[in-house]
């Protein structure tokens, strides 16, 4: 057993784990954080993205140990004050999600993206969502959503 | 998975000693490989240390015509450096196509390069640029360093330190990833180096990272995709597998040899 | 009138409701769930795909650390829980019925595929369960595993079970042989295919998971799964444990993507009420991706010969089929239904074509038992149709379009009585065929084509015109109930669930258009134990037909319930009171009482109710594809769709439905697959890192429209579409890549059409040439 102590969504956590535990069980299990899934067992599907210190990882292939004293934000960090992050926002806009299961994962990655690259290209969008799979929408509206959060035209 | 101890490393010597006093310690970098392998129970360390926070294996640099790249340098900080793109943009290429964001922003070269897998995109570049890999107790030649799938020059408790990647006058990589893993199902790196060129392909052998000779030979009047046109690479050591027959990625490494051929030719 | 008009009351194009919630993690999967002192549960699952259990050896597992308890193949049977619902109770061949095999929840006496239950685990944490299910000792002895229909049905194959001789357990036929005999006897030309609909994983995103609480005192278990409906899930759970509908309480809320997995009572959830009752405590259990793709039901894995009779002019005279099922290891409680009845309700197509016939087997392989998946065999039979017809236009050198117009059943023909006795309430086939080519342009194709070539690329257009019958409902009746607060907020209660279609959105906006109330004041609450209802799981596209029209009558009748409480409180006559948007108002005076002035008086509610038959939703997808004849990379260059799916209520989700719709028909088209080793039966595409879903980029742009007919079976006109977009992409997909490669002298190629396949095609015919 291990404890490990971080800052998730800006407030400092801790908990007794095993030290086999990934965060991903961590931010659900210890921290009842339920927004981060996990859809996979073999890094595919990044349901299960975090930032940790400001950079997209699948929280399901990361040990909670190592994440010890890292700042941890996830899908429940991301709204501030009562006022949506423009992903989000842009995901609901632009009706980029159906079941929603995948979603917070994409939103994560997509937030993380657009950090790295403020105004990428169809081309770099689509090579930016590599690593996050959705079997609803078809990515198509994603893709839209990502364009709209980053300032282009898109939307009905 | 099954219960471990994790056990963060001070410093590379510690490192060093912890797995040389325990045979079933292994080492624990950005996990991207290990993790998942650990999630399906098919490895059963005792202990995990954990290499990835050392200073010394920190750090890129471009000195006296070497690019130097430490092993616990993450894919994104090679796509992202400027010291990279400015000495191999190739290089800087390859690492941007590495798995996916996420993936990327975990996993390290030392770890792509110590694990070997057979349809990493690393294996090639450092084979194709004559690297060198420096451990903590020597420098091995690239030449000597893979010694076929998952295999490697490595010793128990030897940790790769850095990679030292002498300049090319120019190089290209081009890729044919697995349409579900992302996985090269056929990679090549090819590299004019001061030694001649050099092609490196990944994913496809039977036996991991190999050099293709003939196209070497092909290419060393010349880089074009024209040269690559007229060879045939014998499929006799390529791998075959439910995704792919060994005609398919024999063809495969042909197009994508003749890609990175133009694309150096374009240049 | 404009159908289009009357649903924007609430605003279409805004947000979903449920989206919040969702967007910001507030969502609650079936894994989100947790009870106090809950237990972990794991599974043993069988590494070989068929063989004797001769021992489990529980010794070990029993003493490991945290471990509650562990249950075998023989606590399944003394509980009982040994024979699931099954749906296929109709009469088949000479009046035979199917012969339905036992599963017991845990695997007694054999196991039957990779991933079949041998034992469950439930320790303090999922660790501690996992560490000591690798502890359970099993000694098998091997069987021969049966893979494939063809192995299977081979005289002399092992057989899985017992009482199902030939590994046949149920035989139909329908149509009429002897004029498809004639009919071909006279034909000018025929055509025929043998045609595999390949086996796929339908991979919603979330994982099944399930946490079973129990009270002692009631004997009522709790069961929190993914569901499409609660009433679906209790009747098959209720009739796989013996218990009364009373003793199963289902929770739900939101539900991470269906496409037909989740309408099962799966014997993980079975199992784990065992465990829950024996230890008194709740037990969890959150499957792995990995187990998803062993044990999950699959879907498709339908093997067809068919052949089409033609006149000299293309006419089609008849029509026969031989079509094999592989319903893997057990039968799910619905899972042969699908291909035994939606393929004979559309045999047909969109084509008077009179003389049809089939032949049908369900027959069981040592693999994971298959059930419906989006579509549930209405696009296997439109795919066989549409790759007949466009492989007998390109045999006969007519042009595909010209072949399918001269066949359509004519717009003034509806209704249309089918030769198998389906009637389609109205259609416009040729209409929506023109608009199709239109917005594709399909003239421009030849000058797109000869662009392609000149980059050294194939190019190929194909379509698909096709029609499918929504889901008839296996429950009497849809209801709906509406309760009004005090605040004239609305709460709808309904028993379809929806797995990402929308229904909290699309539901009040039907509500909010039928009372002129805007969406946001009705919130629709969906699986609520607490208000029973009747009604049909969300499934076969017909939500919108069934639960979504008797949201309207539910509105209306509230308006009838609560016009005497309105004119009581108005002091006139109820003759003398009129609605509109939320208020009575007395005809003669200006005097007005709200929905929430009466329920704040007395407590005002009203339950909708309708029974709705199949509806018939059509449309035609148009693809245009390049091929790299170097590397056989196909990249869809473009699509469109023009569908005829009735009103539609929010043109933003039917839009959603259709790019995921579609987007699924690609994936089975150019790279799903499930592959079992012929020998082993080892499942060799386990993950996501072997089976290719499809990823952004796989089409850029998709282009919809819609071209409606006001459908006759529901007063809205609505006709469903959730699964028409997997319907007419198969053949619209592989009728291009068969458009482009055809000239080089490929033969029809079966899916999925993935790059080595096609560049082997490519390489074979180049050499053949």
């Amino acid at each position: 057993m291990a404890k490990v102590t971080m800052t998730v969504n800006g407030k400092q956590c801790s908990g007794e784990v095993e030290d086999r535990t990934l965060l991903a069980n961590f931010i659900r299990d210890t921290l009842k954080l339920t927004g981060t899934h996990v859809g996979c067992d073999t890094t595919q599907c990044g349901a299960c993205t975090v930032h940790v210190d400001g950079r997209a990882v699948k929280s399901c292939t990361m040990l909670a140990v190592q994440a010890e004293g890292c700042e941890v934000t996830t899908i429940e960090g991301m709204a501030k004050n009562g006022k949506l992050h423009p992903v989000q926002q842009a995901f609901t806009e632009c009706h980029a999600l159906q079941c929603g299961f995948c979603t917070p994962g994409m939103i994560m990655a997509v937030s993380a993206m657009l950090k790295d690259n403020p105004h990428p290209t169809d081309d770099e969008i689509i090579h930016g969502l590599e690593g996050n799979l959705c079997r609803c929408t078809g990515y198509l509206n994603i893709v839209k959503a990502v364009k709209q959060a980053a300032g282009g035209k898109a939307g009905h | 998975m099954y219960a471990f101890q994790y056990r963060k490393a001070k410093s590379l010597k510690e490192a060093g000693e912890l797995l040389a006093k325990d045979d079933e310690a292994k080492p624990l970098s950005g996990g991207m490989t290990l993790i998942p392998t650990l999630k399906q129970r098919l490895a059963q360390p005792t202990q995990l240390v954990d290499i990835a926070g050392l200073a010394e294996l920190a750090g890129i640099d471009n000195k006296g015509g070497v690019l130097t790249i430490g092993a616990a340098t993450r894919h994104s900080e090679v796509e992202a450096s400027k010291a990279v793109k400015d000495a191999i943009p190739a290089l800087a290429d390859l690492a941007s196509n590495i798995g996916d964001p996420q993936v990327r922003n975990r996993g390290t070269i030392g770890g792509s390069v110590a694990n070997n897998d057979p349809a990493a995109d690393y294996p090639s570049a450092v084979l194709a640029l004559n690297a060198k890999v420096i451990t903590n107790k020597r420098e091995i030649a690239a030449d000597d360093y893979f010694q076929g799938m998952f295999t490697t020059a490595l010793e128990p408790g030897e940790l790769i330190v850095r990679i030292a990647f002498p300049l090319p006058k120019k190089a290209a990589y081009a890729k044919f990833p697995h349409p579900a893993s992302g996985y090269a199902m056929a990679g090549v790196f090819i590299a004019e180096t001061a030694g001649g060129v050099r092609v490196a392909v990944t994913g496809a052998g039977a036996s991991g990272v190999f050099r293709w000779k003939e196209a070497e030979q092909a290419l060393a009047k010349g880089i074009s995709a024209a040269a690559i046109e007229k060879l045939t690479l014998s499929a006799d050591d390529i791998n075959e597998d439910i995704h792919g027959s060994r005609e398919y990625r024999a063809q495969l490494v042909k197009v994508m040899a003749g890609r990175a051929a133009a694309a150096i030719a374009g240049k | 009138m404009d159908h289009h008009h009357m649903f924007e009351v609430g605003g279409a194009h805004l947000s979903r409701l449920e989206d919040l919630r969702l967007i910001k993690g507030e969502g609650c999967y079936a894994a989100d769930w947790s009870l106090p002192n809950q237990a972990h549960a794991a599974f043993l699952r069988s590494d070989r795909a068929h063989a004797k259990i001769v021992s489990v050896n529980t010794d070990a597992a029993r003493k490991a650390r945290g471990v509650l308890g562990v249950y075998t193949g023989e606590d399944a049977v003394k509980a009982g829980y040994v024979k699931p619902l099954s749906m296929l109770t109709f009469p088949g061949k000479d009046g035979k019925k199917a012969i339905i095999p036992e599963r017991p929840v845990l695997a007694h006496g054999k196991v039957r595929f990779v991933g079949d239950l041998v034992a469950l685990v439930v320790a303090e944490t999922a660790l501690q369960a996992q560490d000591a299910a690798e502890l359970i000792e099993v000694e098998y002895e091997d069987l021969t595993p049966v893979i494939g229909v063809d192995a299977a049905l081979k005289a002399g194959a092992p057989q899985l079970h017992d009482n199902i001789p030939g590994n046949q357990c149920f035989e139909q036929e329908a149509g009429d042989a002897a004029a498809v005999e004639a009919a071909f006897k006279k034909a000018a030309h025929v055509t025929r295919l043998k045609l595999d609909c390949t086996r796929v994983v339908p991979n919603p995103m979330e994982p099944r998971a399930c946490l079973i609480g129990y009270d002692a005192g009631s004997g009522v278990y709790t069961v929190h799964v993914p569901v499409q409906g609660i009433n679906m899930m209790r009747m098959q759970l209720a009739a796989y444990t013996g218990l009364s509908d009373d003793k199963l309480k289902i929770m739900a809320r939101d539900v991470g993507g269906g496409f037909g997995q989740r309408s099962i009572a799966y014997p993980e959830y079975a199992a784990a009420m065992i465990a829950a009752k024996a230890l008194n405590r709740p037990v969890k259990w959150v499957s792995s991706r990995s187990e998803s793709f062993l044990s999950d039901s699959h879907g498709r894995a339908n093997y067809i010969t068919a052949e089409l009779a033609l006149d000299k002019d293309g006419i089609f005279l008849g029509m026969k089929l031989d079509w094999i099922a592989d319903l893997g290891a057990y039968l799910h409680p619905a899972g042969p239904v699908s291909p035994m009845r939606n393929p004979v309700v559309c045999l047909n197509g969109v084509y008077k074509t009179q003389a049809l016939f089939g032949r049908w087997r369900v027959v069981l392989t040592n693999t994971s038992p298959v059930s419906a998946y989006r579509g549930a065999a209405r696009p296997e039979i439109a795919y066989t149709i549409e790759r007949l017809v466009d492989e007998a236009a390109a045999q006969m050198k007519i042009d595909p379009a010209e072949i399918r117009r001269r066949n359509f059943i004519p717009t003034d023909a509806f209704p249309y009585k089918t030769p198998t006795g389906s009637v389609y309430d109205i259609a416009d086939f040729p209409a929506v065929l023109d608009k199709a080519m239109k917005m594709a342009d399909a003239p421009g194709f030849a000058k797109r084509r000869a662009a392609s070539e000149k980059a050294g690329k194939l190019r190929g257009l194909g379509f698909s015109t096709v029609i499918e019958n929504s889901g008839a409902g296996m429950f009497p009746k849809d209801e709906v109930l509406l309760e009004v607060a005090a605040d004239g907020n609305l709460t709808a209660y309904s028993v379809s669930h929806s797995q990402g279609q929308g229904h909290e959105t699309t539901f009040a906006q039907i509500i909010g258009d039928a009372l002129g109330i805007k969406t946001e004041r009705i919130k629709l609450r969906q699986a609520i134990n607490e208000k029973p209802l009747m009604g049909n799981h969300t499934g076969g596209s017909r939500t919108i037909v069934g639960a979504g029209t008797v949201c309207h009558l539910a509105a209306k009748k509230l308006i009838e319930v609560a016009t005497p409480m309105a004119a009581e409180m108005l002091g006139v006559e109820p003759s003398q009171v009129a609605y509109a948007n939320g208020e009575f108002q007395s005809k003669e005076s200006s005097k007005k009482v709200t929905l929430g002035d009466i329920a704040a008086k007395k407590p005002l509610s009203a339950t909708g109710e309708g029974k709705f038959g199949s509806t018939f939703p059509n449309g035609c997808h148009v693809a245009e594809v390049e091929i790299d004849p170097q590397t056989g990379v196909t990249d869809v260059a473009s699509y469109v769709t023009v569908d005829d799916c009735g009103t539609v209520i929010n043109h933003t989700i039917v839009e959603g439905q259709m790019h995921g719709a579609v987007a699924q028909g690609w994936g089975q088209i150019f790279g799903e697959n499930v592959v079992y080793d012929p020998e082993t039966g080892q499942l060799m595409t386990g993950s996501f890192m072997d089976y290719t879903m499809p990823k952004a980029g796989w089409i850029r742009d998709m282009k919809i429209y819609d071209h409606a007919t006001f459908g006759t079976i529901s007063p809205l006109g609505v006709k469903g579409m959730g699964e028409s977009g997997c319907t007419a992409s198969l053949a619209a997909l592989t009728n291009a890549v068969m458009n482009a490669l055809r000239p080089l002298g490929v033969q029809p190629l079966d899916m999925p059409l993935t790059a080595p396949k096609l560049w082997h095609a490519i390489t074979a015919a180049k050499k053949g040439n």
